[in-house]
């Protein structure tokens, strides 16, 4: 059995003079999903952006599948095969929906395996393929957030970092939303989550993290933290 | 953080007496030049810079403590010294007051100016400014009247000193140049420090910050727009008054971009930045004053170098090195002195963060 | 107003139009993409007339040879300025103000390439054989040369052509990708370091495909893209900043204010009432005709 799957050791980083996280480890098996919670502002997202490049680390690592992408820009570490789906959805809104996709395979070598990717993204998701030449930005949240989730299948992934997939939606929404996460987690994927709504995750979570002031203070299969009175009571709410 | 603090607020918080000593004696050497320098040329070209510096360090205060993308200043100018030359020539009243007139006649055309920059998104003001610098030389060129000379300029304007001979005349205005350079210097990086030059800079580098604080970006636009117009149009005074004539040709494009190449060089912001700025791109004018395109060409060069690896210019540069310097000298002493330097060096330098 | 006054307006309209068109539009494509205002547009102008008329007057070539050395030359030269003068600030740019800082070093790119050609050339007229002579006459006392028509035709075509590359091909997908969201292209894999020359390159090789044309028209010398950067500057802000349809509309609207002033008031005073409008504009709609910065349209 081969090595973790992500690794991120020591991890500081954060914009300008601010440091958001600091000194964070966090280790994702293969296949595994990882759920990442805690209180706002705590660094949940500016951890996930460290990893995928669009920030530099101050300090620390990030070993993707062994390989040290720590300071690489995200153009270099999306073509290793690590998908980020950003907080909001990161739609080019101005762009219709099937191009949002054909940019989603960006990297892909040929017009043809763009389609051949398209069609399967359309097969999965007959909502956005009702939608395929309406433009980005007349779509429903819970709309844009699938079409988000389809982009983010567009291309052969190792990992899969989700950010708040449930922000700002309808329940009914959500649960369309976290139907495809789960879809995508049976396929073997790994993914790494940020949610702030533990109702849905529950499905979905194999190891649960906590962050809070830029560190991880708490980790656990979900069974184990979810049971935690006191984790219960402080960041989630009701189950 | 010393605990420490002194008792009375100086309104230079980054001189020290050593400090005021060397500023003290380089306007003496100023000063003194033109009982030494018998070339008359040489004389001109430095009375010159000085006037130029003083419509360097007005604009200065506008784009770059303030921040505003003011690219009308040259008009602002030209309305000083038109407005000067034109009371000096029609009136009987005395030329110091048509000075003073002139700069007046400025401070108001920026006034008005400074209103429509406030609701306009940064470039926007750039072409709004520069706009206004075309009206303006447009109608000053195309005057029917005869008032203006248009594209002739002014007949001979008798000036400050037409009393004086030639080269006594020529002092006086060096000597006047210089008082007004050092006044200016003085006031300008005075008010860079008080509540007023604070506002400027929270509103140039944080505009959400500062009006939920509660500034009234208005009032310091008006007040940022008006000290530096009038200082431009005394300066604009001050050339018609020595040149004895003014025409549309002060304005445009070419004077502009040899003017903000002396800003930026120098440090856009800063208190010393107009006087290095000025004086360095005087001289490499002067110096290839024959070959205006080579003379060009170093100065983009150069703009483009310190901009790129030296954004708060010359005066920036030195002030990080004199730091150093001192800083090796104490041998790691923290004394009070250094805390403060460190923390207000630069009158406002754009990578300063102003609580 | 007499009939001839009228398409006198009309056909300047288009032909001013289409001209000024082509040379924003590339500014218009870098502001959408590289969030700044590219000052060596106008010099990029100024290099094609140049080529032209190195490859038209000296060596007596093919006008399409021009239009093809101008096109390459002006992309290298743009895709360098981007390099030497844009990415190095990349870096800092949410700790600088990005915007005027790169305001100041295209244009010290500009004050560069403009001197350079003074000293190599120096600072005369040089006449630039039009690309086709010869005109028809249109209606009475309104002659058309068919310098200005190709040359309309000629833009017309370019900005229809960046158009369609802007919307189907892979590249002109990427950079519209880049306009609207930096952060997710990047996640997409686009290489923007190799993006950004890229479409500083095109924007300028469209001025310079520009400037052969203009030569035609108003001789090639070393300041002679001062008044197509000013021009574009005011296309450009007045549509709106980054919106590709707002330039081309207000291209052809500048277009003809500035032909209507030209017919009642003469061509002296037309470029000053052309500043007085656009104060009046700018202090009536901050934003211009369409759209705020914020809101990138490519």
């Amino acid at each position: 059995m081969s090595g973790p799957m992500l690794e991120v050791a020591g991890l500081s980083a954060g914009y300008l003079d601010t440091t958001v996280i600091a000194g964070l480890a966090l280790t994702v098996q293969a296949g595994e999903a990882a759920v990442l919670i805690g209180p706002n502002g705590h660094g949940k997202t500016t951890l996930l952006r460290a990893i995928s490049g669009l920030i530099t680390p101050s300090a620390g690592r990030v070993l993707l599948d062994g390989q040290d992408v720590t300071g690489r820009p995200a153009e270099q570490i999306s073509a290793l095969g690590l998908v980020h789906v950003p907080q909001g959805d990161g739609l080019f809104a101005e762009m219709t929906v099937e191009e949002n996709l054909m940019m989603g395979a960006f990297p892909a070598a040929s017009w043809r395996d763009r389609r051949a990717a398209v069609a399967r993204v359309y097969e999965q998701f007959p909502v956005v393929a009702e939608r395929a030449s309406q433009r980005a930005r007349t779509l429903s949240g819970g709309e844009r957030r699938l079409v988000a989730l389809g982009r983010a299948l567009m291309r052969p992934s190792r990992i899969t970092l989700i950010d708040e997939p449930s922000l700002g939606l309808a329940p009914v929404a959500i649960d369309a939303v976290y139907e495809a996460i789960g879809r995508l987690k049976e396929s073997g994927a790994t993914i790494v989550l940020v949610e702030e709504n533990f109702t849905h995750v529950g499905a979905v979570a194999d190891a649960v993290h906590v962050v809070e002031t830029g560190t991880i203070i708490a980790s656990g299969p979900y069974a184990e933290l979810s049971a935690d009175p006191a984790i219960v009571q402080t960041y989630l709410g009701s189950l | 953080m010393s605990d420490r603090q002194p008792l009375t607020r100086s309104a230079f918080p980054a001189m020290t007496s050593g400090r005021w000593a060397l500023a003290g004696l380089a306007v003496l050497l100023a000063a003194a030049m033109p009982l030494v320098m018998t070339n008359q040329y040489a004389l001109g070209v430095m009375i010159t810079t000085l006037i130029l510096l003083v419509l360097n360090i007005s604009w200065n205060f506008v784009l770059g403590v303030a921040g505003v993308w003011n690219f009308g200043q040259l008009a602002l100018y030209a309305l000083g010294g038109y407005g000067a030359g034109i009371i000096m020539l029609h009136s009987s009243l005395s030329p110091w007051l048509a000075l003073l007139a002139g700069g007046l006649v400025a401070m108001v055309a920026a006034i008005l100016l400074a209103f429509p920059t406030l609701r306009l998104y940064g470039i926007y003001t750039s072409l709004l400014t520069f706009a206004f610098a075309e009206v303006i030389q447009y109608v000053i060129l195309n005057d029917g009247s005869g008032l203006t000379g248009g594209s002739f300029g002014l007949p001979i304007v008798p000036g400050l000193y037409s009393a004086l001979s030639l080269a006594a005349s020529a002092k006086a205005y060096y000597w006047t140049a210089l008082a007004v350079v050092v006044i200016s210097t003085v006031l300008l990086a005075a008010i860079g420090h008080s509540r007023l030059g604070i506002a400027l800079r929270g509103i140039r580098d944080a505009p959400a910050y500062a009006a939920a604080r509660g500034v009234d970006p208005l009032r310091y636009r008006i007040g940022a727009f008006a000290i530096s117009g009038f200082l431009a149009g005394v300066a604009g005074g001050l050339y018609v008054s020595y040149d004895q004539s003014i025409s549309p040709s002060v304005m445009g494009l070419t004077p502009m971009s040899v003017y903000v190449t002396m800003l930026v060089i120098g440090g856009l912001g800063t208190a010393t930045g107009p006087i290095l700025g000025t004086i360095l791109v005087q001289l490499v004018a002067t110096l290839l004053v024959t070959h205006p395109g080579a003379e060009f060409t170093i100065l983009g060069i150069f703009l483009l170098v310190v901009v790129i690896f030296v954004p708060d210019g010359l005066a920036g540069m030195i002030g990080r090195y004199w730091r150093r310097i001192a800083a090796w000298a104490a041998e790691g002493e923290q004394t009070e002195t250094e805390a403060a330097d460190a923390a207000g060096e630069t009158e406002g330098s754009p990578d300063q963060h102003v609580a | 107003m007499a009939m001839t006054d009228i398409v006198g307006i009309a056909v300047s309209t288009i032909i001013l139009g289409s001209i000024y068109g082509l040379v924003a539009i590339g500014m218009t494509l870098i502001y959408g993409t590289l969030r700044i205002l590219d000052m060596s547009q106008g010099s990029m102008v100024m290099v094609g007339s140049f080529i032209a008329w190195g490859i038209l007057v000296v060596a007596g070539w093919n006008p399409a040879l021009a239009i093809i050395a101008a096109f390459i030359a002006t992309f290298i030269l743009g895709a360098l300025t981007q390099l030497v003068s844009v990415q190095p600030l990349m870096r800092r740019r949410s700790a600088i103000d990005f915007e005027m800082v790169t305001f100041i070093t295209t244009f010290a790119v500009a004050m560069v390439l403009t001197n350079v050609a003074l000293e190599l050339f120096g600072p005369f007229q040089r006449n630039v054989t039009p690309v086709i002579s010869g005109g028809i006459s249109i209606y009475h006392g309104v002659d058309l040369p068919y310098q200005s028509l190709t040359m309309a035709l000629v833009s017309i075509a370019m900005m229809a052509a960046l158009g369609v590359f802007l919307a189907r091909t892979r590249w002109g997908m990427a950079i519209r990708a880049v306009a609207q969201d930096l952060d997710a292209a990047r996640l997409m894999g686009v290489p923007v370091g190799k993006l950004y020359p890229l479409t500083m390159g095109l924007a300028s090789a469209l001025a310079g495909v520009a400037g052969v044309f203009l030569g035609g028209l108003y001789f090639a010398y070393p300041q002679a893209g001062d008044l197509p950067l000013l021009e574009a500057l005011i296309v450009v802000i007045f549509g709106g900043l980054g919106s590709l349809p707002g330039t081309v509309y207000a291209a052809y609207a500048i277009g003809l204010i500035q032909s209507a002033a030209e017919v009642i008031v003469g061509t002296t005073w037309s470029l000053p009432i052309l500043y007085g409008v656009i104060l009046l504009v700018l202090i009536i709609r901050p934003y211009g005709l369409l759209g705020k910065p914020s809101e990138a349209r490519l």
